[in-house]
């Protein structure tokens, strides 16, 4: 881990030195223009089918959207920088002053992208502007050489696209009748308070991927809750090319419909790919008697039991088990317990460590559970059911969800490799 | 500091039947006098508690409320152990729903309590228009099951309070026989009847860490 890493990952208040550290840029400094550039940085909106211009096929490095760079702001805090309100696809505005944004658009300018670094980059967050084409290539699903990822792109698309062609080619009747009822049932209540995702071509695209991605893989077939692992995806592959402010469901309809039809088919083939390569990497969690998940939450007591004795034995006690509450932390990656926005800066972090969604997901839920240990050592059986099922996170922001990941990570440095690590003195252990 | 809300009796209500039949909104309308149409799907299980009074006793329900999908089935049927009432769901509109009775009957022969009370329960009453289950096909059905049968609607509040309170009634005559009858001829109960031998006024909550 280099100098960056480690901070990051240390205290909210080193970040903020850092911040405070790092040179101002004026703006004039930093208007840079990118748009023809061949090694200008990718930017998410660049990823989307140009509107069949001449120059869309060219192969290299795709024409960007045309965006100049906007001014340089104060520097961000962590916190801030990757939840900003407004970016959308013509924010441009790429390096600004930011140190971050200058880091990204470096490591994202080269022709053949450095993973590891990309990695420690984003574990700390990933700029709204960056960060569609950073979980492409994070997910392996964009390949780091510059030379292929037009072709790839396009290839997946097609193949996406012709998927779903011959899958829905013969109407609703030729389709697996359970599988379609349960994924028609389940698309309506994804997100429900989201503009986006009550729009109907949101949905009819939600529908597809997920019938497409079950069919492909009978032995787990769509679970509830796989729906909601899809959403990041959209969200964040489609929200560059939506205005800055969508307002309600009526308007944040029309603008996903006035998209090009060609953006909104990349949007969706790619989202198809990398739901496909997050669960490739979480399969049991779906099998039957989801294995996967029983397995975490065994590990995730485990390791409560030796971090906080205290609040195991308390559990313990009132003979709360872990499957009551932290089943649905591990189904669905917490996206039930914080919203789209946190779960989005989650997945960043996620992306850059190994085994984000199976191994470091113990630790940031453990990290989740013990967040509360004073107030649930405080209730009985019932009241801690009551507690976890809502657990007070409505008013999280990004900071509350890297002070989480940071915890998670100080526990995995602690215990991961060391199993027998404070074990004899926890009390709560069996 | 609650913990405290005293009652007579504690029983497990278990929620079962299809995905999208609106068992949520069932317990939502019962124990919080709530209805969302936009909630999200259930995963795993969710847990909710309401006391209602029988006969001037404090019952205090807790219900368990199960997703549908299948998948979930094996985690899901756990709950059954230690379940004396099922709130069995389908939807009026839905016939499919009603059609799987069968199977979530067959669930919860294998993996609850011999003795536990079902009721089986035809949810979107509100849905006239659209009703595909007759109420008589579904109430003859019910009486050749030995179940209890009502039709009740989370959207428009009808028969959900009734609902809960005749099986949580039914399992309190059950309960206060099976005790009279006990202390009459000091017969021991079979294992299966143990969940619903409660004494009064007890610490019962942690009996769902598995002592049944």
């Amino acid at each position: 881990m280099d100098a960056d890493g480690h901070w990051a990952q240390g205290s909210a208040a080193a970040a903020a030195a850092f911040w405070r550290r790092s040179p101002a840029f004026t703006p004039s400094t930093v208007r840079i223009q990118y748009s023809g550039s061949a090694r200008a940085p990718l930017r998410d909106a660049e990823l989307a089918p140009e509107k069949a211009g001449p120059d869309s096929a060219s192969g290299g490095s795709p024409a960007l959207a045309d965006a100049e760079c906007g001014d340089a702001d104060t520097p961000e805090t962590p916190g801030s920088r990757a939840s900003g309100a407004d970016a959308g696809a013509d924010a441009g505005a790429d390096a600004g002053g930011d140190p971050v944004l200058q880091k990204f658009h470096a490591a994202l300018s080269v022709a053949s992208i450095d993973l590891a670094q990309l990695q420690r980059l984003s574990w700390k967050g990933i700029p709204r502007q960056f960060r569609g084409t950073a979980w492409r290539l994070l997910m392996g699903y964009l390949p780091l050489n510059a030379s292929r990822r037009d072709p790839t792109l396009q290839r997946k698309r097609r193949e996406y696209d012709d998927w779903v062609s011959q899958t829905f080619a013969r109407g609703e009747e030729s389709l697996d009748r359970a599988l379609w009822h349960q994924i028609r049932i389940d698309v309506p209540r994804t997100m429900p308070g989201s503009p986006i995702f009550q729009a109907p071509r949101v949905q009819r695209g939600l529908e597809r991927v997920l019938y497409c991605w079950a069919a492909r893989h009978p032995a787990s077939g769509f679970v509830q809750g796989i729906n909601d692992l899809l959403t990041p995806f959209f969200y964040v592959f489609m929200e560059p090319h939506l205005p800055a402010t969508l307002g309600g469901a009526e308007q944040a309809a029309a603008a996903i419909d006035a998209l090009d039809g060609a953006v909104v088919a990349a949007v969706e083939a790619d989202s198809f790919w990398c739901l496909t390569k997050l669960l490739d990497g979480i399969q049991d969690n779906y099998t039957h008697a989801q294995p996967g998940i029983q397995r975490q939450i065994v590990k995730m007591k485990e390791l409560v039991a030796r971090i906080d004795g205290g609040l195991a034995a308390h559990l313990d006690a009132e003979g709360v088990e872990y499957i009551q509450f932290a089943f649905r932390w591990m189904n669905c990656l917490l996206m039930r317990e914080v919203n789209l926005e946190s779960t989005v800066r989650m997945w960043d972090t996620y992306f850059a460590e190994p085994d984000g969604f199976s191994s470091f997901h113990i630790y940031v839920c453990a990290a989740f559970l013990l967040k509360w240990s004073k107030e649930l050592a405080q209730l009985d059986f019932q009241q801690i059911l009551f507690f976890l099922q809502q657990p007070p996170t409505a008013s999280w922001s990004a900071k509350d969800v890297e002070l989480l990941l940071s915890e998670a990570y100080m526990y995995k440095c602690l215990y991961h490799d060391s199993p027998s690590h404070y074990a004899s003195s926890a009390p709560g252990k069996r | 500091m609650a913990g405290s809300d005293e009652y007579d009796y504690l029983f497990k209500i278990v929620l079962i039947g299809d995905s999208g039949v609106g068992k949520s909104n069932l317990l939502s309308r019962f124990t919080r006098n709530e209805f969302n149409l936009e909630s999200k799907s259930t995963i795993g299980v969710e847990f909710a508690t309401r006391s209602i009074q029988v006969d001037s006793k404090t019952i205090k329900a807790q219900i368990w409320d199960t997703a549908g999908q299948e998948r979930y089935r094996a985690i899901t049927s756990a709950y059954y152990r230690g379940a004396v009432g099922a709130l069995l769901v389908y939807d009026i509109a839905k016939h499919p729903t009603y059609e799987n009775v069968t199977r979530w009957l067959t669930e919860l022969r294998d993996h609850a309590d011999s003795n536990i009370v079902i009721m089986l329960v035809g949810n979107k009453s509100d849905l006239r228009h659209l009703r595909a289950v007759p109420t008589d096909e579904a109430k003859q059905f019910a009486a050749e099951n030995g179940l209890f049968f009502i039709e009740t609607s989370a959207l428009d509040s009808s028969n959900v309070e009734q609902s809960f309170q005749q099986i949580l009634t039914e399992i309190y005559r059950i309960v206060s026989n099976k005790a009279i009858e006990s202390s009459q001829d000091n017969a021991h109960l079979g294992s299966g009847a143990q969940p619903i031998h409660v004494p009064a006024v007890t610490d019962y909550d942690k009996m769902t860490s598995g002592c049944c």
